[in-house]
């Protein structure tokens, strides 16, 4: 073995033979490196510095979404639900649909109703919802929607409907485990997807424990009631409560003292879904048998 | 420090630089502007258009039938039950002009491509709401189907805007060729049972003069498929040829009827009052004459033959969901008089040419 005398002279040559000029070369691009780290930290700096004071002066600028007409902190959105009251037409779950693009099959739902049926002589009840077969064939099609008369009256102790969506929780556990900050809670109360952002990863309608999510196998990315937020931010009611012909579904504004909600909750004795799950539901229901979950 | 530490370290922080500047490069502006979310996501999902746009969009265009609807019982404010035009015809879309839908002639087609839904099948439309089905709460009303009218439109008798009104329909002139009509019922026999010109005056078939042209086509059909079974028509009408049936029933319309009045003054008088709570005259008029041509004109009928049909409705061998549920509660002694009040009344083409 022979030592090589050059500037570069490496410490840890073991093979000089097989290394050559690498001493040289090495020992200059680690100088090179070091210009490079520092020039690129400067450059970093330079580049994320000024945008992170524009984000802080933006959020000073813009502290709500830009909707015409509509600022989501004088807002509290909550929905009702009056079970005494509904017919099980099945016009809100199809008002939905049309609303907001929704396939019209009877696999994607963004609120949907449910029949519980108590039979003479029978303690737990049969529940049934539009996207059972037998009701699919009383419809006769899978774009509409429609309960069957598949029980015998005469047998019947006691039945009723529930609708039922998106609870709009407080506590969104569906929110806590998306990955992408797809879905995400607004200042007005309403849960919301960012169709840009999912990345259909399905975290969130497993995490759900409503059901209330469904992931639309056609776009790619989970879907859900959004309490038709492109019409609550025009002043408008969203479409299912819009169509609903007997007022079981009620929808308003806490913050608004007079609103129909807020009649409706200080009025009534009201239940929510699940509770004791700690998601914080929106949805207040009336007239609900301990049963229904 | 030693040197291979010291690379370590000038590596992490070379990675470290990289990916926080490539996350900053990456992650849109607007991404924490409200928290852990793209802020602009929110007003992007405001911005879509609603599609349902209330009934007081209707209102503009669709005056008459916005009027009868609410002043009819589909608007009910007060008691909370509002079925609104949408609910029924689809969501009215974005455009707040004339020509919203594609079938008005007044614009283009509707930006969304969505059109008015005019609902043909109100047998499926009606019921969604008023079937008699477990679940539904007993404010609602409701009807067990079978028993109402069956597979009868629901708009033959009530008007959707309005459903508590009864629609009435004026008859209209007969169509087809009255003259071959003649020559088909002297072919066929009519004349045995109903008399050459209708008035059966004793023979054992009802009054055909002046009743309703689609009522005796209905009739004739019931007969060919066996939906209303009679020994006699079964074999009469199996020869007569589907096209003679307008004619037939077209010379039997037009003809001068002569009431049988065979039914006595009491009778006629508990007929009538029975005739108004019975629910008759909802279909058949308070005179007998009915308020739509579908259904027969009762006036000036046999009261043997009145009989006859009341009570094979109740019996079971002339079927109909209005009439069974009807006669079931009548005896035969309501029959009677009912069969006497309507004999009596004055039949619609008494003393026309």
């Amino acid at each position: 073995m022979t030592k090589k005398e050059s500037p570069g002279t490496c410490h840890e040559t073991h093979d000089e033979a097989d290394r050559g000029g690498c001493e040289i070369a090495r020992r200059g691009f680690l100088d090179q490196l070091k210009c490079a780290v520092a020039g690129l930290a400067v450059t970093a700096a330079a580049y994320v510095l000024p945008l992170e004071g524009q984000t802080a002066l933006g959020t000073e600028a813009a502290s709500i979404p830009a909707i015409p007409g509509y600022d989501w902190s004088k807002h509290r959105w909550a929905y009702g639900v009056d079970a005494t009251k509904c017919i099980g037409c099945l016009r809100c779950v199809k008002a939905c649909k049309t609303e907001n693009n929704v396939a019209l099959d009877a696999h994607h739902f963004r609120t949907w109703v449910e029949r519980y049926v108590y039979l003479d002589g029978h303690e737990k009840p049969l529940i049934d919802s539009q996207a059972d077969p037998v009701n699919i064939a009383a419809a006769g099609t899978e774009e509409d929607y429609r309960f069957a008369n598949r029980y015998n009256n005469d047998d019947v102790y006691k039945a009723f409907f529930v609708p039922k969506l998106c609870n709009h929780c407080t506590h969104p556990a569906c929110v806590q485990v998306c990955p992408t900050g797809a879905t995400f809670k607004t200042m007005d109360g309403v849960v919301l997807i960012d169709h840009n952002y999912c990345i259909g990863c399905q975290y969130c309608v497993q995490a759900c424990p409503y059901g209330a999510r469904f992931f639309d196998h056609v776009r790619r990315v989970t879907n859900k009631c959004t309490w038709c937020y492109h019409r609550i931010t025009k002043g408008l009611m969203p479409a299912c409560v819009e169509v609903c012909p007997v007022e079981a579904r009620i929808f308003g504004d806490l913050d608004d003292k007079e609103s129909k909600i807020s009649q409706f909750i200080k009025n009534n004795r009201v239940q929510v879904l699940k509770p004791e799950t700690g998601n914080g539901p929106n949805v207040f229901y009336i007239g609900l048998d301990s049963e229904v979950v | 420090m030693p040197k291979h530490i010291s690379r370590l370290i000038m590596l992490l922080v070379i990675l470290g630089v990289v990916a926080y500047a490539a996350k900053q490069y990456f992650t849109v502006n607007s991404f924490y502007e409200f928290g852990h979310y793209r802020g602009n996501s929110v007003a992007d999902m405001a911005s879509n258009k609603p599609k349902f746009k209330g009934s007081a969009s209707c209102k503009d265009c669709h005056k008459d039938v916005y009027k009868q609807w609410s002043e009819g019982i589909h608007y009910n404010p007060a008691a909370g039950k509002v079925v609104k035009c949408e609910v029924c015809h689809g969501p009215g879309g974005d455009r707040g002009t004339k020509g919203m839908f594609d079938h008005v002639s007044t614009g283009p087609d509707h930006p969304q491509n969505m059109k008015m839904i005019v609902p043909t099948d109100t047998v499926k439309l009606c019921v969604v709401c008023h079937e008699q089905i477990a679940g539904r709460p007993a404010q609602q009303k409701q009807i067990v189907i079978a028993d109402h009218a069956g597979t009868q439109q629901c708009t033959v008798c009530h008007n959707p805007h309005s459903p508590l009104t009864i629609n009435e329909a004026k008859p209209t002139p007969p169509i087809g060729n009255v003259t071959a009509g003649k020559a088909d019922v002297d072919a066929a026999g009519c004349a045995a049972c109903h008399g050459p010109t209708g008035i059966s005056d004793g023979l054992p078939g009802p009054n055909l003069a002046g009743q309703n042209q689609p009522y005796i086509m209905a009739a004739f059909r019931a007969y060919k498929s066996g939906a209303r079974s009679n020994d006699f028509m079964k074999d009469i009408v199996a020869n007569v040829k589907d096209s003679d049936i307008t004619d037939i029933s077209a010379y039997f319309a037009t003809q001068s009827c002569k009431s049988a009045h065979n039914g006595d003054a009491d009778a006629e008088a508990a007929g009538q009052k029975l005739a108004l709570a019975s629910k008759c005259a909802t279909c058949h008029g308070t005179n007998g004459i009915s308020r739509q041509p579908v259904w027969p004109n009762l006036a000036g009928q046999s009261k043997d033959y009145l009989v006859s049909a009341l009570q094979a409705y109740k019996n079971g061998g002339r079927k109909n969901g209005f009439m069974t549920k009807i006669t079931k509660d009548l005896s035969d002694a309501d029959f009677a008089n009912l069969g006497a009040y309507f004999s009596n009344a004055k039949c619609q083409r008494d003393g026309a040419e």
